[in-house]
């Protein structure tokens, strides 16, 4: 349990390959913080650098108040899961998990509580005594959980935990891992590529690229109001929707026109459109798949497509479909709304007319790609 | 096209299997040939060793009496198990201090980044084409100052055999290299230092390359000669087996030494093959198995 607090970090490798720039971040106790982004954004070097594995070029980690920089990883109390698990292949399950109380000179009976105490949680007793390679990747990935569970230390670092394991197990895990924070109840900090991962774990999301922090928020946060275009496409699957188009301000009214369509800006976002003194520009206009409301040909508002690729994904379906100059965009419709006649004439080749609902638009600046509203 | 099909059907057939036990006939009759070439040395000496009629060369193999008259005479008559405790302490320090070195020296290598390092690397690499032997009268005046040499030599030895020894890194560096650095990255969070990290981890996981390095650390003075001469001279009570043998095959003792030099060839061999064939097991991979995905 402990506050973490980064200021300033940066990472330079080498001359002037630069992994991380100008990393701010205050990371409350119990917190749990994902970071997000995709290779080479940066993230495992940050969390590198938290544990104390990579050098910090400069800028300074802060742990429970204590700056860290020139501690090594030992002497931070940190424990960390890697993404390839790096279970000491020589050791048995048991001896792995004790490793550090046994470092530690923990008396044996003490190591023997923790120990079968985190065994019994990750439901992994009856493997105690076998060595890694007789694991399965779950199992594996269970034990370096353990081994540094029986830490107890101050932050609990992970590194992109489930990225080797395969979709249905990565979603057990998943979930095992929100379990698991409740019983552990320490500071987490999580590393992952996957914002489905991101989204459902962390209490606050940070998104990177480039070595550059895009965003830090709650999932609800950049879901809603992404600061940027970047956030909006990365987060969210499929990803949103975007069109070079052009914002109308008419009569105290603000429509969009995206191929042809004229769709009425309401709710929250007019208004906050208003209060910024918004008027007629062009925008990067944002629409997710799933705001997407099949319509009619006559609809003034609607955007006509032309189906190319049709997935069905059970309980929705996702049309991918070109506009008429040839622009792809992603339709994602429950198919519980759909009518048996509407299912069967969504095929290749057929024409659609989708529109949307005007409170839910995002709208961005084409110059800086930045979000008009935040 | 049509041969072709033709041959592939004849393969997948009868004759294929005929064809493949005509292939192995040949490979093993090769085989065995060469190992007949390659043990026959082997059992002269073994068979010269327990001939009793005569002790110098005879025009024959086999004995036409057989006895253990050479092996007595050898531990009885001469200072054989003297050089023989000799050759065996070098061989144990040095194989104990060069494995201490080499490993230690290829773990650095392999898992620190400092300044210099590639320098470092490439220099020995360079130093380590140089024949040894160019360094031999220098050795041999600085030691006979020191007074490392005559008697004192097995310890002058040792100091040679083990001083350069770091540079023989590039094989259990490339093993150190193989073992994921985040076995170590995990053991320094775990709380071990880099010294831990070393003898707790990476050690054990590079049991056949230890166990490669010591052999190869008894190895070579157990087997010395050119050197060892050099700095032994004629001192018998310093000399290892191979500079106490050598005398033995002079023009004067040849007569009456010869199937004694064989016992004690027999003899030398001994200790080398067994530590060989207890080890070997050890030589087997894939320790580090299990260790990260799989």
């Amino acid at each position: 349990m402990a506050t973490v607090k980064l200021t300033n970090v940066k990472k330079v490798y080498g001359k002037d390959t630069v992994a991380v720039q100008d990393f701010n971040l205050d990371i409350a106790d119990k917190e749990f913080i994902v970071f997000v982004g995709p290779s080479g954004c940066g993230k495992s070097t940050t969390l590198r650098m938290i544990a104390g594995l990579e050098d910090i070029s400069a800028g300074t980690v802060e742990i429970d108040g204590v700056v860290v920089n020139d501690l090594q990883p030992r002497d931070r109390d940190i424990a960390m899961v890697f993404q390839n698990y790096a279970l000491y292949p020589h050791l048995t399950v048991f001896e792995n998990m004790a490793f550090s109380l046994r470092l530690k000179k923990v008396p044996q009976d003490v190591v023997y509580e923790k120990v079968t105490q985190a065994a019994e949680i990750l439901g992994i007793t009856e493997y105690l005594m076998r060595k890694p390679r007789a694991l399965s990747g779950g199992q594996r990935q269970r034990v370096a959980i353990g081994r540094a569970m029986v830490r107890d230390s101050k932050v609990f670092l992970m590194d992109e935990p489930l990225s080797n394991l395969d979709a249905k197990l990565r979603n057990q895990m998943r979930a095992e891992i929100i379990l698991l924070r409740q019983k552990i109840d320490t500071t987490f900090i999580y590393v992952t590529h996957d914002q489905t991962e991101a989204m459902t774990l962390g209490d606050r999301i940070v998104i990177m690229k480039d070595g550059f922090v895009q965003q830090v928020g709650t999932p609800t946060e950049v879901f809603d109001m992404p600061d940027n275009l970047f956030v909006a496409e990365f987060i969210g699957a499929p990803k949103m929707n975007t069109f070079k188009t052009q914002l109308v301000y008419e009569d105290g009214k603000y429509y969009v026109t995206p191929y042809g369509a004229k769709i009425e800006v309401t709710g929250a976002k007019a208004e906050m459109l208003k209060a910024r003194g918004i008027t007629s520009r062009e925008i990067v206009l944002g629409i997710r798949p799933e705001h997407f409301v099949l319509s009619s040909e006559g609809d003034s508002a609607a955007i006509p497509c032309k189906i190319t690729v049709n997935e069905m994904m059970g309980s929705e379906l996702h049309l991918h479909g070109v506009e008429e100059n040839g622009d792809k965009l992603i339709v994602r419709i429950p198919t519980i709304s759909l009518t048996d006649e509407q299912r069967s004439s969504l095929t290749f080749g057929s024409y659609i007319y989708v529109t949307c609902e005007g409170k839910v638009m995002h709208f961005f600046d084409p110059e800086t790609e930045k979000n008009l509203l935040t | 096209m049509k041969k072709t099909d033709n041959k592939a059907i004849k393969k997948t057939g009868l004759g294929a299997k005929a064809s493949r036990r005509i292939d192995n006939t040949v490979v093993y009759i090769v085989l065995i040939l060469i190992s007949l070439i390659w043990l026959f040395p082997l059992f002269g000496l073994i068979l010269e060793s327990f001939k009793v009629e005569y002790q110098g060369q005879t025009g024959y193999l086999w004995p036409q009496q057989f006895g253990f008259d050479n092996y007595i005479r050898l531990f009885k008559e001469t200072d054989f198990f003297k050089w023989f405790i000799n050759t065996g302490i070098m061989g144990v320090c040095t194989a104990v201090l060069q494995t201490i070195f080499v490993l230690s020296m290829s773990y650095v290598l392999s898992r620190l980044r400092f300044k210099g390092r590639k320098g470092l690397m490439n220099a020995m690499l360079v130093l380590g084409m140089f024949p040894g032997f160019l360094t031999m009268i220098l050795i041999y005046k600085v030691f006979s100052d020191l007074g490392l040499v005559l008697e004192m030599a097995p310890v002058g030895l040792i100091i040679v055999y083990c001083a350069s020894s770091g540079m023989g890194y590039y094989v259990s560096k490339g093993f150190f290299d193989t073992i994921p650095k985040s076995l170590d990255e995990a053991a320094r969070v775990d709380g071990a230092t880099r010294f831990q990290v070393f003898y707790k981890v990476i050690m054990p996981l590079a049991k056949p390359i230890v166990i490669y390095t010591i052999l190869m650390g008894f190895m070579a003075p157990w087997g010395d000669f050119m050197l060892a001469s050099y700095l032994i001279h004629q001192n018998s009570a310093g000399m290892n087996v191979a500079v106490g043998m050598f005398e033995w095959l002079s023009k004067t003792m040849v007569n009456s030494h010869y199937t004694m030099f064989c016992a004690a060839g027999v003899v030398v061999a001994i200790p080398v093959t067994t530590v060989f064939l207890c080890l070997q097991k050890y030589y087997v991979e894939g320790v580090t198995g299990g260790a990260v995905k799989g």
